[in-house]
């Protein structure tokens, strides 16, 4: 190697103890002096003041990553409660008026609009799919240098976000046609006769955008765990 | 030729003229700036595969572009007006009638021209290879574009199909039959924003992809 100037080796035997190498080539003497020096156990807080990066080269060294896939655990546990909040809150929305004029529908289910029952089926699906890469969530928290499973779950993810917006947002068009008609298409608002049935349904879109935004957040954590070195 | 002082914790080695060349580098070979560099030669040098991906990212983003500005354009064109007819129907069909294809008008823009902007930090992306900032943010604001033109695209879609189906237990009816050619233009957007969502699920997919580093072990 050649050295010009002073250089630092920081080098590291075990958990508990750093030795400082420094290197200094002596032109006049054409000699290399190399010195060693005793710093401190790492026991101690606070011991380096040369090279905070150092600290992250210890044998724990992915901390970072570890508190990002914690994080990642927690959003997809969100995550599932709010899809299978809205899920249910959906499947069990029903409401049978009493018999009155013999234009209008006596019963409304969510399986007579065909977004609704889309909406059901997309939070069911991304619900599943939850759970089943939550086992693969915990690899992440223990094993935090896994590179290929995180980018299989940025993938899957990006697709169940596209589902689970896509039934989160037609059943939110079909939502506020009910509730204010279209005067073009000559639509008239349901709400006005299904009080409970409306307020019902709009209630379980909540859960559903909050795992939406979870989802994003989740998509975000993994990338930023995958560009990290260690 | 090596001499330990242990009072210092030092160790002196001793360097022959001949060993200090032998230390040292060798020169650096000279730079060969071609004039023209071809696409392999770029693909041979450091980070060939993500130079390949951010190019692959880059043509994406302009097929995004262009499928994003069209279904805005086709959707924000619609008008129909029927000839006079029956007193029941209105007589007239555009995009404004409907909040949902306003919303789908308004995101697809949005998407549109987030991509154009995005253009420039994908190019830089092409240059710099390595860099993991540029690369990271676009991932972001994909991830968030994608949630964005998936949600408009969906909205109008669901609109468009009670349009060609009407609903019986709403007693909405299908209002395709009068306005054929509005139903035409609004599910052709609606076709060309799902390709874009697509598209943008590909670019976060590669995003993701060149994003990968190789851990220390």
């Amino acid at each position: 190697m050649h050295f010009d100037c002073l250089q630092v080796i920081h080098l590291h035997i075990n958990t508990d103890v750093l030795f400082l190498i420094s290197s200094k080539q002596d032109h006049l003497h054409n000699t290399l002096v190399l010195q060693t020096q005793f710093v401190e156990t790492m026991k101690g807080e606070g011991a380096l003041e040369i090279g905070e990066p150092s600290r992250a080269l210890i044998g724990g060294a992915p901390y970072v990553n570890k508190d990002i896939s914690i994080f990642d655990f927690i959003l997809r546990v969100v995550a599932i409660i709010g899809t299978l909040a809205s899920a249910i809150a959906m499947g069990t929305s029903h409401e049978t008026l009493p018999f009155f004029t013999q234009f209008i529908h006596f019963k409304a289910k969510y399986s007579d609009l065909p977004s609704f029952t889309f909406f059901v089926v997309a939070n069911s699906i991304v619900c599943a799919y939850l759970v089943f890469t939550l086992p693969l969530s915990i690899l992440h928290v223990i094993r935090s240098r896994a590179r290929n499973t995180r980018l299989f779950l940025v993938l899957f993810d990006t697709v169940m976000l596209v589902l689970l917006a896509s039934g989160a947002s037609a059943a939110t068009s079909i939502v506020y046609l009910a509730h204010t008609g279209d005067a073009t298409a000559n639509w008239f608002s349901i709400c006005r006769q299904f009080h409970s049935f409306c307020e019902r349904v709009s209630g379980s879109l909540v859960g559903s955008f909050g795992a939406i935004v979870a989802f994003i957040i989740i998509i975000f954590l993994s990338a930023s765990a995958l560009s990290r070195r260690w | 030729m090596a001499t330990t002082n242990p009072e210092t914790s030092s160790t002196t080695i001793n360097i022959g003229d001949d060993k200090a060349k032998s230390l040292s580098l060798p020169p650096p070979p000279p730079s060969t700036a071609a004039p023209k560099a071809t696409f392999f030669r770029m693909a041979r040098a450091k980070g060939g595969s993500r130079r390949c991906l951010s190019v692959m990212d880059f043509a994406l983003r302009i097929v995004a572009i262009g499928a994003t500005l069209a279904a805005a354009v086709t959707m924000g064109t619609t008008n129909e007006s029927l000839p006079f007819f029956t007193p029941l129907f209105r007589f007239q069909a555009s995009y404004d009638d409907m909040p949902a294809f306003t919303f789908f008008l308004i995101g697809n823009a949005i998407a549109g021209g987030y991509l154009v902007l995005s253009l420039c930090y994908s190019m830089v992306s092409i240059v710099r290879p390595r860099a993991a900032g540029p690369r990271l943010l676009l991932l972001i604001f994909d991830t968030v574009m994608v949630a964005l033109t998936t949600a408009s695209a969906s909205s109008a879609a669901a609109i468009v199909y009670l349009a060609h189906n009407g609903n019986a237990s709403a007693n909405w009816v299908q209002i395709c039959q009068q306005f054929q050619n509005f139903c035409q233009r609004t599910s052709g957007a609606v076709i060309a924003s799902f390709i874009a969502v697509v598209v943008l699920i590909l670019l976060v997919f590669m995003s993701a992809l060149a994003l990968r580093r190789h851990s220390r072990q």
